[in-house]
């Protein structure tokens, strides 16, 4: 995205938190402006026009803090007034939108993206991409989640009125996660507990969304990145005995658990607290995890009357 | 005995004129495009090098870093290079 206007590619990212201390947590945009050669200048705050750093506007009471820290941004004319928009995804999993100026840059205040009459959410973590996904010539919001998956928003109203309806689903978010056990499964060679990422045919949670022809053939793809705690076996350890060992701590979690809610509200049972805490502590004697992300192409295909979704951004 | 992690409160509509071939886990020289712990994977798509083709931009939550893997064609991309700002690895403050 051309934040300047110089024709050069600029980067812009959401973060979690200021970099000075702070009372409330709330991210800064950064930009990483482009400049010729294809380099790019460290990254630095971006301002509103009053000259201060912009901040997502705090929501309600109950999410003043989940709507404040910023997520992915995502800059283009959302209203077709000639002026770039900024719109952000954050913790709570609602879009903020910085309405372009005149004078150029941003206002210093956000407005939450509608939907259906209610404030536009995804379940956490919201990821905003616009591009003209339906070919109607206005521009839709897709977006990713913490619990995964791919979702459509199509403007419905116009060009200069962005209005939008309730959230589709393009790609369904996952079922489970890896090496979570499914409830009445009680046999360790039954559960889905796996090993090493070969196995992997999808995305797990964390989904970050981009859409574009990729592959050239004229129609939008996806991709998809996500996050995802890959199990690795231990050296000298067999993959049935690892599960085993699993499933066993996975049971005595689950009844650590029970356990510390039944007491929820009670006196602290710091006993109770110290064993949970070892218990989690010793998974690591069974399995070596890995915390990773990975990128997922989707190829898109036209379905229904044969129209061609076409890339334009 | 166990529930499964996600909770999904509302109701899906599937959108009806979409449809996707199976996904495909992109690869860079024989590896498959990851990210450093703790994860969070973030896609971009742009022409980085103006060779006329968009190149791949994977941003992640480690260090708020950018790795950069310039497409060679046919879903095909070379090593991972971090994206250089200001002469040094680029990266954006108060990701993580």
């Amino acid at each position: 995205m051309d934040v300047n206007g110089d024709d050069l590619i600029d980067i812009v990212s959401g973060s979690y938190s200021h970099s000075e201390p702070s009372v409330d947590m709330a991210g800064y945009f950064q930009v990483l402006l482009g400049e010729k050669g294809g380099k790019w200048k460290a990254a630095q705050v971006l301002r509103g026009n009053d000259e201060k750093p912009l901040l997502l506007s705090s929501g309600s009471k109950e999410q003043a803090d989940v709507a404040k820290i910023c997520t992915r941004a995502f800059v283009a004319d959302l209203d077709d007034d000639g002026n770039l928009d900024l719109v952000s995804g954050n913790f709570g999993g609602t879009f903020g939108w910085f309405r372009g100026e005149d004078s150029g840059g941003f206002a210093p205040e956000s407005t939450w993206l509608q939907a259906a009459g209610a404030q536009m959410q995804v379940q956490l973590h919201s990821d905003p991409f616009l591009v003209d996904w339906d070919g109607d010539g206005d521009l839709d919001l897709l977006s990713g989640s913490a619990t995964g998956g791919a979702f459509l928003f199509t403007n419905i109203g116009s060009k200069a009125e962005p209005k939008f309806a309730a959230m589709q689903t393009l790609v369904e978010p996952v079922a489970g996660h890896q090496g979570v056990i499914i409830e009445g499964e009680t046999d360790a060679t039954e559960t889905p507990v796996t090993f090493g990422d070969a196995h992997l045919v999808g995305p797990n949670s964390s989904t970050r969304v981009w859409a574009d022809d990729v592959d050239g053939d004229g129609t939008l793809d996806l991709l998809v990145g996500d996050s995802i705690t890959v199990q690795h076996v231990l050296e000298g350890k067999s993959e049935a005995e690892t599960r085993v060992a699993l499933l066993a701590w996975e049971k005595k979690f689950q009844e650590l658990m029970e356990r510390m809610q039944s007491n929820a509200g009670g006196a602290p049972d710091a006993a109770l607290n110290d064993e949970w805490q070892k218990h989690y502590q010793s998974k690591k004697e069974l399995v070596r995890e890995e915390m990773t992300g990975f990128v997922w192409f989707y190829k898109g295909k036209a379905k229904g009357d044969g129209a061609k979704r076409t890339a334009s951004n | 005995m166990v529930s499964v992690w996600v909770a999904w409160a509302a109701p899906m509509v599937l959108a009806a004129d979409v449809g996707f071939e199976k996904p495909l886990r992109l690869m860079a020289a024989g590896k498959p495009i990851g990210v450093e712990s703790p994860g969070y994977a973030c896609p971009a798509w742009h022409d980085l090098d103006g060779d006329g083709k968009k190149d791949l931009i994977v941003g992640q939550f480690a260090g708020g870093k950018m790795a950069t893997y310039k497409n060679l064609g046919g879903l095909k991309f070379s090593e991972r290079q971090w994206l250089m700002a200001g002469g040094t690895v680029a990266e954006v403050p108060g990701v993580w």
